[in-house]
């Protein structure tokens, strides 16, 4: 991260590289910056600490200034909730907190941001060509204990290697940048010398706004984002501007929103990324089809791919992948080097989601956790869900697993009509569902039909699995 | 909208409806399986969750027998609301 900021603040330093609600920042200020939070850290011996801080700018000053001075970041969702922000952050260990909240408590470290960038400026931090530049993300996951994966900023830099510069490109932050996909954004944009549009909150209305005000040309968001942001904007009558590059992850991308976003944005160059926390990006298509090309997959004659399926279960090999989880000593590190997991010797790990090759295509269908048993059948909820998304009274949907005594769970699904609740045709809409599913075992039919303003999301994706 | 037990009646109506069962017309004494509406587990199961949506209860979740006909379902909420 230091180095890539380091370049394109050489060779671009007037130029704009993050605006978000608060500021906005040059890549010459942003390393004027880093270097400020380098020495700040080397000067108190901070060689960890947790960030919980929603502005972008702050965080990139942040993040780079780690990077200089070898020191491992951490960052938390901004709006984390106070409690479990003590329970986390005392099992990730961390006694240094970078915030601006004031009502963040608990045994730990406080320190405003302001405290480290306004430190006077040194530009004698120099990290050693093979430090460690670490970086902790925590993953998303909703159960058990915190877990944090630990990466490297000089692995996690290989991904962005071949990037070329594109000054006049102005992605929109549409993930958190505590998240991988976050993450990844902000490398690109470095990379590419581009500018970063970062709003706050990080919200679809927001993002919208900022497509309309702010001359974004490229946005990096999961499908669930784009659902969401373009039912605001036919709420509103929008027009968009239209945009270079389109690019989608974190979840599986729908047919019919793949098309739709196609027919909103015919001159986009759309990408989706096969990318997760632990195993860093493995593999992404433009061709604008659902799914990964079966010919795309590790084959005799195709050994350099990183992705094959046994089982039904996609499986993968990391090229910039994690060095392993908070805890957890890494081979990479018993075998002193720093490489991430899976890549020595192409070690291939299960990915959890669940696949089928139908024709020439791979198929997602879900994660393994999110299948529903109704009777003893396993059920797939994204079929379920991309059949009624696909319907043209239906504006988002997600489909889940309800708990019954009769059969262990039934499917269920929320629908958010096109144009809300009042006035749509409930049972109109119940009838294209029946009918949309009815040549599906009868299994796979939803049981539970509810009607709702809006679906509940985590990181952007949509909340499948068994709920309560 | 009336007693609950009336209330269970409209949603035991609209759910025959929607699996289109019981269309030459049923009374308190019609089966709930078999020969009577010939409900299955799956059926049963929306049954159920469409009256824990209007009720929060349901006697196929409550414990103990499951109903055995359309009675035995309305008169689970006679008992409970009394």
């Amino acid at each position: 991260m230091i180095h890539l900021l380091e370049a394109a603040a050489a060779s671009s330093p007037d130029q704009e590289a993050v605006v978000t609600s608060e500021s906005s920042a040059t890549y010459g200020e942003l390393l004027d910056g880093s270097r400020r939070v380098a020495t700040a850290l080397r000067r108190r011996g901070i060689t960890r600490f947790a960030v919980v801080e929603p502005d972008a700018g702050l965080v990139l000053r942040l993040l780079a200034g780690a990077a200089l001075a070898g020191a491992e970041p951490c960052q938390y969702q901004p709006d984390t909730d106070g409690t479990e922000f003590v329970d986390h952050a005392s099992v990730l260990d961390h006694k240094f907190v970078v915030t601006r909240r004031d009502d963040l408590s608990g045994a730990f470290d406080f320190i405003h941001p302001d405290e480290l960038t306004a430190e006077s400026g040194d530009n004698t931090v120099v990290p050693e060509d093979d430090s460690a530049q670490p970086l902790l993300i925590r993953t998303t996951g909703t159960t058990g204990q915190p877990k944090a994966a630990r990466h490297d900023w000089r692995v996690l830099g290989k991904t962005v290697a071949n990037v070329r510069p594109k000054p006049d490109h102005r992605w929109l932050l549409a993930y958190g940048p505590q998240q991988f996909a976050g993450i990844q954004v902000l490398l690109h944009v470095v990379a590419s010398r581009a500018t970063l549009v970062a709003p706050f909150p990080r919200q679809p209305k927001n993002g919208l706004e900022a497509l309309l005000t702010q001359r974004v040309n490229c946005v990096s968001a999961t499908p669930t984002f784009w659902r969401f942001l373009l039912a605001e904007a036919r709420s509103r009558k929008t027009t968009f501007p239209p945009l270079e590059q389109i690019t989608l992850g974190g979840e599986a991308s729908p047919a019919d929103l793949l098309e739709e976003i196609r027919a909103i944005f015919g001159d986009a160059k759309v990408s989706q990324v096969y990318a997760s926390t632990e195993f860093g990006s493995i593999t992404s298509v433009s061709d604008c089809k659902p799914g990964i090309a079966v010919d795309s997959l590790y084959s005799e004659s195709n050994p350099a791919s990183n992705v094959r399926v046994d089982d039904g279960e996609l499986w993968v090999r990391a090229g910039a992948g994690m060095l392993g989880y908070v805890g957890e000593s890494s081979r990479a590190e018993s075998a002193g080097a720093s490489e991430p997991v899976g890549s020595a010797g192409g070690e291939w790990r299960r990915t959890g989601d669940l696949v089928e090759i139908v024709g020439d295509r791979v198929m997602f269908r879900g994660r393994k956790s999110e299948v529903i048993n109704v009777g003893g059948v396993k059920v797939h909820p994204l079929p379920v869900e991309d059949r009624i998304t696909g319907l043209e009274s239906v504006a988002m949907a997600r489909v889940f697993g309800r708990p019954s005594k009769l059969t262990g769970a039934i499917v269920a699904v929320e629908i958010v009509p096109v144009g809300g609740i009042a006035g749509a045709h409930i049972e109109g809409i119940r009838s294209e569902v029946k009918a949309a599913v009815a040549d599906l075992p009868r299994a796979w039919h939803p049981r539970s039909v509810t009607f709702v303003d809006t679906i509940e999301t985590r990181g952007g994706k949509t909340i499948r699995g068994m709920q309560d | 909208m009336g007693t609950d037990q009336e209330k269970a009646q409209a949603v035991i109506s609209e759910f025959l409806q929607r699996i289109e069962k019981g269309v030459g017309g049923w009374t308190d004494e019609t089966g709930l399986w078999g020969e009577g509406l010939g409900l299955d587990s799956l059926e049963a199961a929306e049954l159920s969750a469409m009256l824990e949506d209007e009720f929060g209860s349901d006697p196929f979740s409550a414990g103990g027998e499951l109903p055995e006909t359309v009675g035995n379902v309305i008169a689970f909420y006679a008992t409970v609301s009394t």
